[in-house]
C-alpha cells in the first residue's frame, strides 16, 4: 500500500534557507547543503526546495537553485523537487539536469498555463507539480502569485482543477496565511482541493506540531504533508514524525 | 564499468552519484557505438514511452542495447526505461519498444479511490527469488512515480508486484535484463542495496 | 500519591510514553525499544561478536601511536568501556575527554582514580566558555534543547583526535539500539559512530557551519575556529584513514548494573546523587556526570511528560529487575519535579523563569499538555553550591 509523505520544504534566499510567516520576516536557517545532509541521514520521504528570490528580480537565483539541486543530488538519494521563478521549459530541463526529480510551477501555471502543459508533454506529468499560494478574502480563498505579493481573482479549486487538466501531476497547496504560524493546516482547503482533482495533494502552510501532521492525514485525502518551521524550530525531526504517525496508524514508509 | 545511456530523457545524475555511492564506477554515454565498452547498461527514462522510444530510435539505440543483452551482459532498466524494455506501449497511441520481455505498458489500472499518478513509497511482493533483490525485503518501500504499468505475458518474468489498489508489476526479469518500476537510485539505503547487487551480477540466474 | 499525567499511551512492558523520540507501539502495545532489546537478548549471537571484537582489536594493535581511541566522559558506561578493553585485550588506549563544562566533583574523583589505575594517557578539552553559553541559548531557543554543545562536542572531538593521531579504531561505550529507535537490534547489525549518526541524531538538525552563521552578529563575533570542536571533521580523511567507530554495546551484552558493579569493585567507582531521582532508585549512578541534568530532565517533562525516573525504570523493567506495575508508580510520584540547577541555568542564559517557560512550554510533543507547578521542586544534590555561578540576567 501506498505510504503517506512528509516532506521537508527549503526555502532559499540569497543562498541561504529561511523561513518566514505568512511569506514575510524571514529568519535565516542556514545553508542548504546542512539541510541537506541532515535530511539526507535521517532517510527522508522527499525534499521541496522553493527559491523566494526569483520572483523578486534577482537573476542570479536561478543559478543559485541549480546549484543546490546539483549538490542536493550528488549527496543524497531521495526524491527532491524543486521550484520558485520558473516560467520557461529551459528552466525546467535545466533543474532536471541538474539533479531534480519534479518541479514546482507557481506564478507561471497562472500568468502562462501552456507551460504546465508543455512540461507535462516533454517531461511527463509526473515531473510536473503545481504550485498554488493562497489568502482568504471577503469572497472566499483567492491564489496569489509572486511569492504573494500579487493577488488574481482566482480560486484555489477551479484553478486546481484546471492545472491537472492540463497535466499537472501533483498539487503543492500552500496557505500564505497559515504559513510560519504553526498553529495547524487549513484542513478545509485541502479537503476541497482533495475532493475536487485526482492527482495527489501535497498539503504547506501551518505544520507546528505532529499532532497537525496526523490531523491532515486522518481528516483529509492529501497524500503528503510538506514542513518547514516544523523541523527548523522546535525539537522534532523527519524520524520522529515517521514514528509518531506510524503510533496513530497512519501509514508510514518502511526502511528496513 | 557501468554505462549509464544517455538518450535526452532521463535524470543520469542521480543514478551515476548512486552507483558511486555503492562504490562502483559509472559514467553517462551517449553514443551507442561505444555501449560494447561497458559491462553493464542502465537505462533510465522519464517522460513518454512514445517520445523516449523515438529518441531512442532516431539515435540508433536499440541495435547497440540489443548487441549488449545479445550477450548476455546485464541490462537494468528503471521507471520509464523498465517499461522500454517491453514490447509495446500504448501512451499516446501505439508504440513498439525495445521488446526484450514480451508484453505491454498500458495506464496503472487502479481503485477510482486511488490517485494517479502513483507517487510515493510502497513495497514489493516478491514472487520469485533473484540476485538482485539479495538482502530485499518485502515490507520494505522504495519510491515509485509513474502513471502506467507493465504487463508482461509470462509470470516468469515477474520478481515483484505492487499493491496499489490492485496488484501490478513492480519488478521484471529475463535473462540478463532487469527492470524496476521504481527508482533505485531514489530509495535510499534499500534502494542502494539494489544498486549494489546489479553492480556484483554476472547476468546469469 | 501524585497521579499520572492523563492520556499519554504507554509501552505496556516499559511503560515509556508515545512523547519518546522515535517510540513505536505493536498490536500488543509493547514498544520497539523493547523489542528490539528482546531480539538482542535472543537472537544475537555474542560468541560471534566477540570474535568479530577481538579481530578487530588485534587489527589494530601496535599500528598507531595508540591502538585506540577511547571517547570518555567519566559516567559509569566510559569508565566501564575503558576498563572493560584494557583488562581484555590490554591495550593501550588514547583517553578523549570532551569536558561540557558542567563536571561533577565526584565524577573528577572518579576519574582521577580511573586512571591513575588503570594507566592511561590522557586528552582533556574544555571549549571557550564565552562561546558555549551563545551556544547554549540558540540551540534552546531554537529546539528547547542547550545541549547542542555537548552532543556534537562529544561526538565529533574525539574523532578529530583520531586524525590527528592517525588512530583509526575508536570505541564508544552504549548501543543507541538500547535507547531509541533510530537504530535496533533486529537485523543483527553492528552500528557505526559515523556522519550518519551525528548528522540524524547528535545535531539536532544544526550544523556548525549553520551555528556560527546563526551566533555570528556583527555586534558580537564570533570567530569560526571557535566552532571547530563541534564539527564533524572531514568523511574523506576519516576514510582514508579506514576508521572504524564503533560502541562496544555492539559487541558485549550490555548491562549496566552489571557494569558499574565491576566498576565500582575493581576501580572504586562511587555513584552520585541526581537531582530528582531519589538515591535509592539511581545506585548505578545513571546521568551523574553533568549538573546540568536536572534542567534537561526537567526540560523533557514539559514537552513529554515523562523524565529521568521512568527511563531508568524502562531499562530495568526490560532487565527484569522491575515490574511495568511498579515502573508505572514511580515515574508518576518521581517524574517532573523542577530542578534547584534551573536557577544556574537561567543565570548563565540570562532569562527569567516565565521566558523559560514561554520558549519549552509550545513545543511539547501532543497529546501532552504540561501544568506548571503541578509537581513540586527537587532536593539539592550535595554538592549544589559548588557549581559554577555566573548570573547574566539584567538588573
Amino acid at each position: 500500500m501506498l505510504k503517506k509523505r512528509v516532506i521537508p520544504v527549503l526555502l532559499i534566499s540569497r543562498d541561504r534557507m529561511v523561513k518566514g510567516k505568512q511569506f514575510s520576516e524571514f529568519r535565516d536557517t542556514g545553508r542548504p547543503n546542512s539541510a541537506v545532509r541532515i535530511y539526507s541521514s535521517q532517510d527522508t520521504d522527499e525534499l521541496v526546495f522553493l527559491d523566494i528570490e526569483a520572483n523578486q528580480g534577482n537573476d542570479h537565483s536561478h543559478e543559485s537553485l541549480i546549484s543546490v539541486i546539483r549538490s542536493a543530488a550528488e549527496e543524497c538519494f531521495m526524491p527532491l523537487a524543486a521550484g520558485g521563478g520558473i516560467d520557461s521549459l529551459d528552466k525546467v530541463r535545466q533543474l532536471i539536469l541538474a539533479g531534480a526529480d519534479k518541479v514546482v510551477i507557481t506564478t507561471a501555471a497562472v500568468l502562462n498555463p501552456d507551460l504546465i502543459f508543455q512540461t507535462a508533454k516533454k517531461f511527463g506529468s509526473q515531473c510536473v507539480v503545481a504550485g498554488i499560494d493562497y489568502r482568504s478574502g471577503h469572497d472566499g480563498a483567492r491564489v496569489w502569485i509572486k511569492s504573494g505579493s500579487v493577488e488574481t481573482d482566482l480560486d484555489p479549486v477551479s484553478h486546481a482543477c484546471a492545472l491537472v487538466k492540463l497535466g499537472a501531476g501533483e498539487i503543492f497547496l500552500n496557505s500564505i496565511d497559515r504559513d510560519g504560524m504553526m498553529n495547524g493546516y487549513d484542513l478545509d482547503m485541502a479537503d476541497k482541493i482533495t475532493e475536487a482533482v485526482s492527482v495527489p495533494v501535497i498539503v504547506c502552510g501551518g505544520a507546528g506540531n505532529f499532532m497537525h501532521l496526523a490531523e491532515a492525514f486522518t481528516k483529509t485525502d492529501i497524500s503528503a504533508v510538506a514542513c518547514a518551521s516544523l523541523f527548523h524550530f522546535g525539537d522534532n525531526s523527519p524520524i520522529r514524525a515517521r514514528s509518531y504517525l506510524r503510533n496513530l496508524d497512519i501509514p508510514m514508509r518502511v526502511l528496513k | 564499468m557501468i554505462g549509464i545511456i544517455d538518450y535526452g530523457a532521463g535524470n543520469i545524475s542521480s543514478v551515476i552519484h548512486a552507483c558511486g555511492r555503492v562504490g562502483e564506477d559509472a559514467e553517462s554515454f551517449s553514443e551507442p557505438s561505444l555501449a560494447v565498452g561497458y559491462d553493464r547498461l542502465i537505462l533510465p527514462g522519464v517522460g513518454s514511452f512514445r517520445m523516449a522510444m523515438e529518441q531512442l530510435n532516431d539515435l540508433g539505440w536499440p541495435e547497440a542495447i540489443g548487441a549488449h543483452v545479445k550477450s548476455c551482459k546485464p541490462l537494468l532498466g528503471i521507471c520509464l526505461g523498465m517499461q522500454l524494455l517491453f514490447d509495446e506501449g500504448d501512451e499516446d497511441g501505439p508504440t513498439l519498444g525495445l521488446g526484450f520481455i514480451s508484453g505491454k505498458v498500458g495506464i496503472l489500472q487502479t481503485k477510482a479511490s486511488h490517485r494517479i499518478p502513483h507517487v510515493g513509497w510502497n513495497s514489493l511482493n516478491s514472487t520469485q527469488t533473484h540476485p538482485i533483490m539479495e538482502g530485499v525485503k518485502d515490507h520494505i518501500d522504495f519510491y515509485f512515480v509513474h502513471s502506467y504499468q507493465c504487463v508482461p505475458v509470462s509470470d516468469e518474468n515477474v520478481l515483484a508486484r505492487c499493491d496499489y489498489g490492485g496488484k501490478f508489476v513492480a519488478s521484471v526479469a529475463k535473462g540478463s535484463v532487469v527492470g524496476m518500476q521504481f527508482h533505485p537510485e531514489k530509495s535510499q539505503p534499500a534502494g542502494l542495496r539494489i544498486l549494489q547487487n546489479f553492480a556484483e551480477w554476472d547476468g546469469q540466474c | 500519591m501524585l497521579e499520572k499525567i492523563p492520556v499519554l499511551k504507554c509501552c505496556t512492558k516499559c511503560n515509556l510514553p508515545e512523547t519518546y523520540e522515535t517510540i513505536e507501539f505493536d498490536i500488543k502495545g509493547v514498544c520497539n525499544i523493547c523489542r528490539s532489546a528482546e531480539a538482542r537478548d535472543d537472537n544475537t549471537d555474542w560468541g560471534e561478536r566477540k570474535k568479530l571484537l577481538d579481530a578487530l582489536i588485534e587489527k589494530h594493535r601496535g599500528k598507531a601511536a595508540y591502538d585506540l581511541i577511547i571517547p570518555f566522559s567519566g559516567g559509569k558506561d566510559s569508565t566501564f568501556q575503558l576498563l572493560y578493553l584494557m583488562r581484555e585485550y590490554k591495550i593501550k588506549p588514547l583517553v578523549v575527554r570532551f569536558n561540557h563544562g558542567f563536571m561533577r566533583d565526584t565524577i573528577a574523583e572518579n576519574n582521577l582514580r580511573t586512571f591513575k589505575k588503570l594507566g592511561v594517557d590522557v586528552i582533556e578539552f574544555q571549549p571557550n566558555w564565552h562561546v558555549v553559553k551563545k551556544l547554549m541559548l540558540e540551540s534552546f531557543k531554537r529546539k528547547t534543547d542547550f545541549c547542542w554543545h555537548c552532543h556534537t562536542g562529544i561526538y565529533s572531538y574525539p574523532l578529530r583526535v583520531a586524525l590527528m593521531y592517525q588512530v583509526p579504531l575508536v570505541f564508544w561505550g552504549e548501543a543507541q539500539a538500547d535507547i531509541t529507535g533510530y537504530y535496533d537490534h533486529l537485523n543483527d547489525e553492528i552500528e557505526y559512530e559515523d556522519d550518519k549518526k551525528f548528522n540524524m541524531i547528535r545535531t539536532l538538525g544544526i550544523t556548525a557551519e549553520d551555528m556560527h552563521d546563526m551566533i555570528n552578529t556583527p555586534e558580537d563575533p564570533v570567530d569560526v575556529r571557535d566552532l571547530t570542536p563541534y564539527t564533524f571533521p572531514p568523511v574523506k580523511d576519516l576514510m582514508k584513514m579506514r576508521y572504524c567507530s564503533v560502541p562496544l554495546g555492539s559487541f558485549i551484552p550490555w548491562d549496566y548494573k552489571n557494569n558499574t558493579e565491576e566498576i565500582k569493585r575493581e576501580l572504586g567507582w562511587k555513584a552520585d546523587q541526581l537531582e530528582g531521582v531519589p538515591d535509592e532508585l539511581n545506585p548505578h549512578g545513571e546521568k551523574i556526570e553533568c549538573f546540568m541534568q536536572g534542567t534537561r530532565d526537567y526540560i523533557k517533562f514539559i514537552k513529554r511528560g515523562y523524565s529521568r525516573v521512568s527511563q531508568i525504570s524502562a531499562f530495568d523493567v526490560r532487565s527484569g529487575r522491575l515490574s511495568t506495575e511498579d515502573a508505572v508508580k514511580l515515574g508518576a510520584e518521581f517524574d517532573g519535579q523542577k530542578p534547584p540547577s534551573l536557577e544556574i541555568f537561567l543565570e548563565y542564559m540570562g532569562l527569567t523563569e516565565e521566558e523559560f517557560n514561554t520558549i519549552v512550554k509550545p513545543m511539547a510533543i501532543p497529546p501532552y499538555d504540561h501544568k506548571f507547578d503541578a509537581k513540586g521542586d527537587a532536593v539539592k544534590t550535595w554538592d549544589f553550591d559548588k557549581f559554577y555561578r555566573e548570573d547574566n540576567r539584567p538588573k
